[in-house]
């Protein structure tokens, strides 16, 4: 590892040690030297942002997106911050019950996170209460099934039933075709 | 109102002079390298599974039928036609295409005043873009299903070479899970299976770690899933999708792992009941898997059946031909009982044409089906194959089986490079073990190593066994002292095996002799059937195909009361005899109906 490497990974442990004396950390995980993603409660999610961006120059809020963990039950959000002066990324992972799937907003802290969060509640049902326009329909104009970016959304039922198909279209199942073309007396 | 609003308009003069921004004509504008364009498809390399299809969360694609590309096994002949009317350019059908055949081009425009232009098969209604060579492929090394095979447990060489416990552990359920994710239920594999087990549904079976409905659905098409669980010879392994970029699904353990799994009372709900009786009764001469198939189905129909057996117990090629490392008895006669409680009727030590003739069969019974293996083992007839120290690989195997002491020599070889020269190689080499400490086994194969008939497996199996393999070499004549005792198997190397109209006719390098040294050899070149139980009188009435019992699709031979089915009339394959049961099953119960 070079030198400027070197100094990466003492800045990002510098952040990670300051941010853990505020806060516990779940799961480590770092995918470059100037990149980790690192898991906190929910409840710990305003105060570690507000710690990143304040004292550790995270100034801008680069995504807030989620990941579906059907099985489990639970949403990950996951918040990427990013330090201009620094070139650094840092994200900042939590993880919400499915069934209640509401966060607290974090619009007073970065006018853009309405915007995500707006996106969030349309598209995953997770809500942010207070954030503005939350309730608002965003690109799913009429909307009435369930929120689509959710696993258990069967986007095929969804085309098949919303849309009709040009006429002349049929398709041969390739399991069906190929016993009637090479058994064609059934055998 | 600022300073600022009052020059702003002024400034913009200072751009009157600059090349301007805007594009001159868009519809001309290439798109990004990996930009995800009309799709492309490479129709010799497609092999139609539907995968594109099944994944297109739009219903975009269609498969349909192509004039001029056949139906074969592992090729469906049917090709992707996308409409994109639905397209949304996701790429999950090139993502999760299993020959990489299907991609996209970076051509995104394209007008045309007929809305069904835009439905087509790409890579056979030409298009502009087809040589396009930027566009969307699948990243290196990404892919939705993994390519390598979910680890399979297995008894150490050193560990399995001491005796016959099965080698192979089957999968947990943590393996086969892992292994039935691979499956992308194509169904290629199918038409190519002899008794099209509805292979792609019992993987889901696995999937739902549902073993009742997995088992059930073993039994619609074969009552010996657990023997082909483990020595099926597996061709529906080599029309497989996955096996194009990476491992066949391992289906054989699978269906395996299905049997290991269900409970006593799932197989007799799978097996079902036999329908009220008919009052007409079949002979079934010959109880190893074409018979015993045979003997299901029927009983299952109401008609009285009745197997004769020559040997001690049933199982037929399976039990007296396949070592118990490989197929343990247990698992054989459980497979066997649940054919049993249907109500067919075994007799065992009946030897036809000594304890009861073919004539009298024919009297007392409505149909006859004869499904009597292939037990007698080919010669070399090189010059001293006659010697008492030369012996077939089928005797001995049988009299392994049985249990009789054979004669284990120091020193073995065995000539043939088939499963079943690795078969006796390998349990030659075990009683070696057990008796001396040590293995001294030689397999010499006419084959190259590139053109070996046994399984890879079986191959890879015998080399950490620590059998020696020579390949490519002919046997010539067994060398002998001058007290007539042996001294070894004398080859020349193999020049090419076929002349050039295809037909068998081995040329030799004679100046590339090699004797190898044996106490035995062993012939594993081939099997026949023993016919001799036909008498004189039926062996004439019969039609007969180069040298085997001429019998239709349908397994009926030129007698109209005789039904011929599995290893004798189609060669060795378990799998294949089953199909054959089925199929003579089904014809005898049309005749009876009509009869």
């Amino acid at each position: 590892m070079g030198h400027a490497g070197l100094q990466l990974v003492m800045a990002m442990d510098a952040i990670l040690k300051n941010l853990s004396a505020r806060c516990a950390l779940g799961e480590l995980d770092k995918r470059r030297a100037d990149l980790w993603f690192v898991t906190v409660d929910p409840a710990h999610v305003r105060p570690a942002l507000a710690h990143l961006r304040d004292n550790e120059g995270f100034t801008h809020l680069v995504l807030l997106t989620a990941v579906d963990w059907m099985e489990e039950g639970r949403f990950q959000l996951t918040y990427l911050l990013h330090n201009r002066a620094a070139a650094l990324d840092v994200g900042l992972r939590c993880f919400i019950d499915r069934e209640t799937a509401t966060m607290e907003s974090i619009h007073d802290m970065w006018a853009t996170a309405a915007t995500y969060q707006r996106e969030l509640k349309e598209m995953f049902g997770i809500d942010f209460p207070g954030s503005p326009g939350v309730d608002d329909e965003f690109i799913l104009e009429g909307w009435a099934e369930i929120p689509p970016y959710r696993r258990d959304f069967d986007t095929l039922a969804y085309a098949e039933a919303t849309y009709t198909n040009r006429p002349g279209r049929a398709s041969e199942d390739p399991e069906e075709y190929m016993q009637r073309k090479l058994y064609p007396e059934g055998a | 109102m600022s300073l600022r609003d009052i020059l702003s308009p002024l400034t913009a003069w200072k751009n009157l002079l600059r090349e301007p921004g805007t594009i001159k004509d868009p519809l001309n504008r290439e798109a990004a390298d990996r930009y995800r364009g009309f799709h492309k498809n490479d129709a010799a390399l497609c092999i139609g599974c539907g995968t594109c299809e099944a994944i297109c969360q739009n219903a975009a694609i269609d498969m349909v039928a192509v004039d001029g590309i056949e139906t074969v096994s592992g090729n469906s002949g049917l090709r992707p036609r996308i409409d994109y009317g639905r397209c949304c350019w996701c790429a999950l059908c090139v993502d999760v295409c299993m020959t990489s055949s299907l991609t996209m081009s970076n051509h995104y425009t394209w007008v045309e005043s007929d809305p069904d232009a835009y439905r087509f098969i790409p890579g056979v209604d030409k298009k502009a873009w087809d040589s396009c060579e930027k566009g969307y492929t699948r990243a290196e090394g990404h892919r939705l299903t993994p390519t390598k095979r979910a680890h399979m447990g297995e008894m150490e060489p050193e560990q399995r070479i001491g005796g016959f416990a099965e080698i192979v552990n089957g999968y947990s359920v943590e393996e086969a899970l892992a292994e039935a994710d691979r499956c992308v239920s194509c169904g290629l594999c199918i038409a190519t299976c002899p008794a099209h087990m509805s292979i792609p549904r019992y993987i889901e079976a696995v999937r739902d770690g549902d073993y009742t409905r997995g088992v059930s659905l073993l039994y619609e098409t074969n009552p010996f899933s657990q023997v082909c669980g483990r020595v099926c010879t597996h061709k529906c392994e080599d029309a497989c999708a996955s096996a194009h970029e990476g491992e066949a699904i391992a289906i054989r353990w699978l269906k395996r792992h299905i049997t290991d799994n269900a409970t006593a009372a799932d197989f007799q709900q799978a097996a079902g009941t036999a329908a009220p009786a008919t009052g007409k009764r079949v002979a079934i001469i010959g109880a190893g898997p074409a018979g015993l198939t045979t003997a299901f189905d029927l009983a299952k129909m109401g008609h009285a059946v009745e197997i004769f057996e020559a040997r001690p117990h049933a199982g037929g090629m399976f039990r007296y031909g396949i070592p118990e490392y490989r197929l343990p008895y247990d698992v054989m006669d459980r497979d066997i009982q649940v054919i049993l409680d249907m109500g067919a009727q075994l007799h065992c030590n009946t030897r036809v044409g000594e304890s009861i003739t073919m004539e009298q069969l024919r009297e007392q019974f409505d149909a006859v089906a004869l499904c009597i293996g292939l037990h007698l083992g080919r010669g070399t007839r090189i010059p001293g194959s006659e010697h008492p120290a030369v012996t077939k690989a089928v005797d001995l195997l049988r009299d392994i089986t049985e249990g009789k002491e054979v004669v284990v020599p120091e020193k073995l070889v065995v000539i043939g490079g088939g499963n079943v020269a690795m078969d006796i190689a390998r349990s030659m080499g075990r009683l070696q073990t057990q008796r001396y400490g040590k293995l001294d086994v030689t397999v010499t194969a006419l084959e190259d190593r590139a053109h070996f008939l046994a399984d890879p497996d079986e191959i890879r199996e015998c080399g950490e066994e620590g059998i020696a393999i020579y390949d490519a070499r002919g046997p010539r004549e067994i060398v002998l002292d001058d007290n007539g005792g042996l001294v070894g198997l004398k080859t020349f190397k193999v020049l090419s095996i076929f002349d050039k109209d295809g037909r068998f006719a081995p040329s030799y390098d004679e100046s590339d002799a090699r004797i190898h040294h044996a106490d035995m050899v062993v012939e594993a070149i081939g099997q026949m059937s023993d016919v001799s139980l036909l008498g004189e009188a039926l062996t004439e009435a019969l039609e007969w195909n180069r040298g085997r019992i001429k019998a239709d699709a349908d397994g009926c031979t030129s007698e109209p009361w005789l039904w011929a089915a599995g290893d004798c009339v189609h060669g060795p394959d378990v799998i294949h005899a089953v199909a054959d049961g089925h199929r003579v099953a089904a014809s005898v119960d049309a005749y009876l109906k009509g009869a």
